[in-house]
């Protein structure tokens, strides 16, 4: 009889959602993380409130890992690392390191979970100096701060008197090679900037914008109120330099829509770094056979219509490894993997209900 | 006017002075109903008859009310409220702004603060404000006279010559004159002035032009005294 065991590769979110779903539906799940512990990015890099209800994130991971962890139909391995993989659908043989040690998972299907990572400021063709002025830093190290409930200047460890974010750092860029939109900076931002008037009230607060975009909801949930409630600034117009200024930082800009050229000091700039594949992602594509889009995102293969299906039969892909996605879009793309993963392997092993 | 936003116009005025009457700005009833945030989209411009003949943007106010960028609201209350039409095209904005309120409200600042730009762009309307407060009705076509009203334009005199004819190529409803139903009745008369003065309004016109002010307050208290009203201006 064929395997009926469905690998998850990544603890993340989605795949955190994806063996929930297969477990919940009575179906066997093996889920692979390469780390000691589950909840993905959100929680390796320390995010405080998520977007866009700013509920903490540390919370809403347990609520996610909690039934995943006690399940009987879902087994986890920490620390280990697929690589190597063959066989096809209802018959996968994966190769894998657990702490040194060669394991093989036996799974009739594969759903790749392996997510995304930060772009790194050193590569942006502006001159915004982050790994020059101390008081520059990323949407990332924003989130550690606000988590630890310390949002200081990093060369001082003062409260801050005016902060700005500048967006789409890393991304919608032909001369970085990544002209896509990371789709969750502008909505991050904004929560933020939020959270920021929140624990420094009489800090001024600037984001400077090519287009804002926050689509459905999170219109109204994040950006209005961080500009009606909140005070922030949104300004039309991208920094292309960051110049130190006595103890400050001098940014210079346009204000586009008030046509005239900005120049202005600011105690903190905060890069809204976009999304690219996560080293894991690239692996697992070549791996599995694949296909990469020419930014190193995993293809899917159906276009609107099947968000999670490769040119591999029987391997899914769910999440950020896709592109850029956002939490809605992750889980939701979980739910519609498993489901996909079980009828495919229903499909080879009829089962009377 | 050119509206020059690149520059603080105003640097000799203090910022502590501009913040005040901001916050005057800010604390009107009105004020939350008028602004929430602005996308910068421009459809308040795309809208606005006065944008179309004056270097002015109903946006910019309210981009710069938004931002709470003090500097630039003062050079815009100085520089630019007065080329506003005040016709509320603007109220379609899709964030349910209204630059035309704000404008309001600024104007009321700026005449309440008595700054000199208000000063100047009321000027001309001495004339009018007097007629529709001391009489409770408007100016009438009748009254145009050569040199009635310079600030209206050198066509007014063109006008003013030939009248009759002009009048005879417009529609009959505005063919009132100072014969024709103009006059309005003393009840009504009585009611406006005790409103003016009770309002506020005789003080701003106080601040705008003495003069003015001074005629007013002759008339306004002969006639309320007349009907046995007790009133100090």
């Amino acid at each position: 009889m064929a395997n009926q065991k469905i690998l998850i590769i990544g603890g993340g979110p989605g795949g955190l959602e994806v063996a929930r779903g297969i477990a919940e539906l009575g179906y066997e799940a093996v889920l692979v993380e390469k780390r000691d512990r589950l909840g993905g990015t959100p929680d390796e890099a320390s995010y405080a409130a998520l977007t866009p209800d700013l509920r903490p994130a540390e919370e809403a991971l347990n609520e996610m890992i909690e039934p995943v962890v006690n399940h009987p139909n879902v087994e986890i391995m920490y620390n280990t690392l697929v690589h190597d993989a063959e066989g096809e659908l209802g018959n996968f043989r994966v190769k894998a390191l657990q702490l040194g040690k060669e394991v093989e998972i036996e799974a009739a299907a594969v759903i790749v979970c392996t997510g995304f990572t930060h772009f790194d400021p050193g590569r942006e063709t502006q001159k915004y100096g982050y790994y020059e002025h101390d008081d520059v830093i990323t949407l990332v190290d924003c989130e550690k701060m606000l988590k630890a409930g310390n949002f200081v200047r990093p060369s001082n460890g003062e409260k801050p008197k005016r902060v700005c974010f500048i967006q789409c750092v890393g991304s919608r860029d032909r001369q970085i090679g990544n002209e896509y939109c990371s789709k969750v900076c502008c909505g991050i931002a904004s929560k933020q900037a939020i959270e920021i008037r929140q624990h420094v009230p009489d800090c001024k607060v600037y984001i400077f914008y090519i287009d804002m975009r926050m689509y459905g909801y999170w219109e109204n949930e994040i950006y209005w109120p961080a500009q009606e409630k909140y005070k922030v600034n949104y300004i039309k117009g991208i920094a292309t330099e960051i110049l130190k200024k006595g103890d400050r930082l001098l940014v210079k800009g346009e204000d586009t829509t008030l046509r005239r050229p900005m120049e202005v000091p600011m105690d903190m700039v905060i890069l809204s770094v976009g999304m690219e594949p996560s080293g894991g992602t690239k692996e697992m594509a070549k791996i599995f056979g694949l296909n990469q889009n020419k930014y190193g995102f995993i293809e899917t293969t159906g276009g609107p219509l099947d968000t999670v299906s490769t040119n591999v039969p029987g391997v899914f892909a769910v999440g950020a490894c896709t592109g850029p996605a956002d939490l809605e879009d992750t889980v939701s793309m979980a739910g519609l993997a498993a489901m996909k993963a079980i009828s495919a392997m229903r499909k080879l092993a009829p089962v009377s209900a | 006017m050119g509206l020059d936003l690149s520059m603080n116009k105003y640097a000799d005025v203090p910022y502590e002075e501009k913040e005040r009457l901001f916050n005057e700005v800010k604390a009107d009833l009105r004020f939350h109903h008028a602004l929430y945030g602005c996308y910068e989209c421009g459809i308040c411009v795309a809208a606005c008859p006065s944008a179309r003949f004056y270097d002015f943007s109903p946006r910019v106010i309210a981009q710069a009310t938004a931002r709470e960028d003090v500097d630039l609201i003062y050079t815009l209350m100085n520089d630019s409220i007065w080329d506003c039409s005040q016709c509320f095209s603007c109220d379609r904005c899709p964030r349910h702004n209204s630059p035309g309120m704000l404008i309001t409200i600024m104007r009321e600042v700026a005449v309440n603060n008595g700054l000199q730009t208000a000063k100047e762009a009321l000027e001309g309307y001495g004339r009018i404000i007097y007629k529709i407060m001391s009489t409770g009705t408007q100016v009438s076509p009748d009254m145009l006279q050569p040199n009635a009203f310079p600030d209206w334009g050198p066509h007014v005199k063109d006008i003013s010559d030939n009248l009759e004819w002009w009048r005879k190529a417009l529609p009959p409803e505005t063919l009132h004159t100072t014969e024709t139903g103009w006059a309005v009745d003393d009840k009504t008369i009585i009611e406006l002035y005790l409103i003016w003065h009770m309002t506020g309004v005789m003080d701003m016109i106080e601040e705008i032009d003495d003069g003015l002010h001074m005629i007013l307050v002759d008339v306004m208290e002969e006639k309320l005294e007349e009907e046995g009203y007790d009133v100090s201006f």
